[in-house]
């Protein structure tokens, strides 16, 4: 009885029993550093600006929803200049099917929110 | 017949229209590359801008083709051998490189302690 056991001893696999450490919620650690996504304010904000500081919009003009070309009256190359500057001010890259879709700037703050990789 | 003619026209002109819109994106990308110091940039940036705009009001479809296979050859003549990709982007250096791990794989927090469980 006393080998059973003794052999037992040998061959339990110890349980680690984290007894005060453990919480309800097992936090995860993720490998990666994509938990700082942009607020949807922060995101409007700055794709305002950039559209603000092209030398060719009236500032006045701009808000959330204007079309690059009916509202502001851009030509389709000046749109694809703001698209880069979008670019360029979020660190992002876009495939240049999408660049093209994007024509207003209520497109171009939902694509930047939806991305994952906006900073 | 004329009404299927000038939708083909018209969807002919749609396609030559995103092609120079792409084209122009990317001598642009390339501009940024080569011109790394902004004024240079600038500089160069508004030289493409008045290449674009010489041409842009010819009407007769065969012209603008070739016009845009001629922007297109001097396009590929000039890219940058080591343009600047952003790092998580397809051609960047940080693409593929730390793809996110199987789901249930944790670290035990217990360095050290192993022995006293």
């Amino acid at each position: 009885m006393a080998l059973r056991n003794a052999l037992l001893r040998h061959l339990r696999v110890p349980v680690t029993v984290r007894g005060s450490k453990q919480s309800p919620i097992r936090f995860i650690r993720a490998f990666s550093s994509h938990d700082d996504h942009l607020s949807k304010q922060d995101v409007v904000d700055r794709v305002l600006d950039v559209v603000k500081s092209f030398p060719k919009v009236d500032p006045a003009k701009v808000t959330p929803d204007v079309h690059f070309q009916k509202d502001l009256g851009l030509d389709s190359l000046d749109t694809v200049e703001i698209v880069m500057a979008i670019e360029e001010e979020f660190k992002l890259e876009i495939p240049d099917k999408e660049a093209d879709k994007i024509d207003s700037c209520s497109l171009a703050i939902e694509y930047v929110f939806n991305h994952p990789m906006s900073s | 017949m004329s009404g299927v003619s000038s939708a083909a026209y018209f969807a002919r002109r749609a396609a030559q229209k995103e092609r120079v819109r792409i084209l122009y994106r990317r001598a642009l990308k390339d501009t940024l590359n080569w011109a790394v110091h902004r004024h240079i940039f600038y500089r160069d940036a508004s030289d493409l801008r008045e290449k674009f705009n010489a041409n842009q009001d010819v009407e007769d479809v065969d012209r603008i083709d070739k016009l845009i296979a001629h922007g297109e050859a001097e396009y590929d003549k000039w890219r940058h051998p080591d343009p600047y990709i952003v790092p998580w982007a397809p051609g960047g250096s940080k693409f593929c490189r730390n793809p996110t791990p199987p789901a249930g794989i944790e670290i035990v927090y217990n360095y050290g302690q192993e022995d006293n469980p």
